[in-house]
């Protein structure tokens, strides 16, 4: 669907877009992850044709956004940040204009239309001014527009910039449903939000990828280390720690403080061939029980993605020429 | 095409659903008003709209700048041109529907002056002849278009309004000094390119009554350049 070859953008003398490269495909939900100033919005922007790489190419479908500009187009639908939008116009008024503007047959218009506003459940305030809209209302005026024309590749950037905690939610059901149909590739700063809506992430710094793979897969090769959290009575500290650190695969014990008779301790896990994280949980568990020792919380502490962004940005800050 | 009118047709309707574009068109109207009855309506003057013509055309030199300058520039500052650009409409086919529906609103704004006629009509005993009407209305709509390329062509080149406003009324002034003053005082040499490229003088053709055609193209042909370095701009801001 989309295919990415070594995109480079200069502005001046400042090279903001590094040779960036990856391919996605309908069914897809790809994540640009990055902190401000990243280049995702300028990746973005080139994709999408607001303007060229200076090096490299952009193909949708196999079509070339240089060669067939107004093809490769008529294949993208675009929410830009702050979704911006016409305040004088309705809400249906300017989903008709989008379609016109993707020649949308007007036979099929109508049914468009209706379809986009289900989607983003926008039935009732389909008669009002944009201008009258909330900000998260705005947002999915500028998400069905992108989705009119059913586009491939739907292509978002910073979705869920400055949405409150439930219409982040219903932002992530909407992108989901539309993935059906589409590849789409959104850009976020916010981790949580990228973890819990896409398959896929490349994280980008400073123009350049530093990883690309499932949430699962950049743990495991970026954060490799897991762990397990227990809480046992505070007297047992000492034989759940014997028995504990004589577990294989235990790399070290973490203690945390007391509190009420109770103490936290974090065991981190060396990555072995032999045996996977839940057979670690399971060892751990067998001997605390072969000690006599009942914990309250035996629980993996998995790393979150945002522990992986932190060590990327990290080691990418340690040898800036590196990328994976 | 259908994407060029799809364009023109929400640049006229946004006239018409913002404060900005009434304002325009109730200062044109109240300005032409005031032509009218102070000028044309005077006590033992022949009923003619020849007065009214003279001064309406030089109200559209701020009028014309005030509905050309958001075209591009209002488009720019709220990003709202991004997802323009991002649809596959051609850079000419956008400049063009936005140039279209800019010129309507000098058309629908030039039709309630209309009734000046129908008044005159009424109140003079030798009702006002078609002919010079027709000229006289070709005399502000003409110009007007032209005037309109020159600011879809500034509101193109920056995301201010104001600039763009300023721009096009400078240009302009310069071109009616020019046009006006241009012949009278340019080497000899120059004085034919420059009386055949005034714009002032087929104005007043207009005004007289007379239809030339030649005029007709000059102001059609003339606004294809502006329009035309607007679509340049426009494609150059998406070349990066």
């Amino acid at each position: 669907m989309l295919e990415v070859r070594e995109i480079h953008k200069w502005y001046g003398p400042f090279h903001a877009v590094r040779g960036v490269t990856f391919a996605a495909s309908r069914g897809q939900v790809v994540g640009l992850l990055g902190p401000n100033g990243a280049g995702k919005t300028t990746t973005i922007r080139m994709i999408t044709g607001v303007f060229p790489p200076s090096r490299g190419t952009i193909s949708i479908d196999g079509l070339s956004i240089r060669a067939d500009p107004e093809a490769s187009r008529r294949l993208i639908g675009y929410l830009p940040e702050s979704a911006p939008l016409y305040p004088e116009m309705s809400v249906t008024g300017y989903l008709q204009y989008r379609a016109r503007l993707f020649a949308v047959p007007s036979a099929d218009r109508t049914g468009a239309i209706e379809r986009a506003l289900s989607l983003t459940s926008l039935e009732e305030v389909r008669h009002k001014r944009i201008s009258a809209l909330s900000k998260g209302f705005r947002q999915r005026v500028g998400l069905a527009a992108a989705a009119l024309h059913r586009p491939g590749l739907l292509v978002l950037d910073e979705p869920a910039n400055g949405l409150d905690p439930t219409q982040i939610r219903q932002m992530r059901e909407t992108i989901r449903s539309l993935a059906q149909d589409s590849c789409v590739l959104l850009s976020s700063h916010i981790l949580s939000e990228v973890e819990l809506t896409c398959d896929r992430v490349i994280v980008i710094a400073s123009g350049r990828v530093l990883a690309d793979g499932t949430p699962a897969e950049l743990r495991q090769r970026h954060a490799p280390e897991s762990a397990i959290l227990i809480e046992i009575a505070d007297a047992e500290t000492t034989a759940a720690t014997i028995a504990v650190r004589s577990t294989p695969g235990v790399a070290e014990i973490d203690p945390g403080p007391s509190e009420n008779g109770w103490r936290t301790l974090r065991v981190r896990l060396r990555q072995t061939k032999d045996a996977s994280p839940s057979d670690q949980l399971a060892a751990v568990a067998r001997s605390l029980h072969n000690v006599g020792v009942v914990p309250r919380v035996l629980t993996p502490d998995a790393p979150g993605l945002e522990r992986v962004f932190h060590s990327l940005l990290e080691s990418s800050a340690e040898s800036p020429g590196a990328a994976a | 095409m259908s994407a060029t009118f799809t364009i023109a047709r929400r640049e006229l309707s946004s006239y018409f659903r913002l404060p900005v574009g009434w304002f325009t068109i109730a200062l044109f109207l109240f300005l032409c008003g005031c032509v009218f009855g102070l000028v044309v309506l005077a006590p033992g003057r022949i009923a003619s709209l020849r007065a009214f013509f003279g001064g309406a055309g030089w109200i559209l030199l701020p009028v014309v700048p005030a509905i050309s300058m958001r075209l591009f520039s209002e488009e720019m500052r709220s990003g709202t041109i991004e997802p323009l650009i991002t649809s596959p409409v051609r850079e000419f086919s956008i400049v063009l529907g936005k140039f279209l529906g800019a010129a309507a609103m000098l058309a629908l704004m030039l039709l309630p002056t209309l009734l000046y006629a129908g008044v005159l009509a009424a109140v003079s005993p030798r009702p006002p002849e078609a002919g010079p009407l027709v000229a006289g209305y070709l005399s502000l709509l003409l110009p007007g278009i032209f005037y309109l390329s020159i600011g879809t062509l500034c509101s193109a080149l920056t995301n201010n309004q104001t600039l763009a406003f300023l721009a096009t009324l400078f240009i302009l002034l310069a071109l009616m000094l020019t046009s006006a003053l241009g012949p009278a005082v340019a080497p000899i040499s120059l004085q034919p390119v420059l009386a055949w490229l005034s714009f002032d003088s087929r104005i007043q053709d207009f005004a007289k009554g007379v239809i030339d055609l030649r005029h007709v193209v000059f102001f059609l042909a003339a606004s294809v350049f502006p329009i035309l370095l607007a679509g340049t701009a426009l494609r150059a801001r998406r070349l990066g």
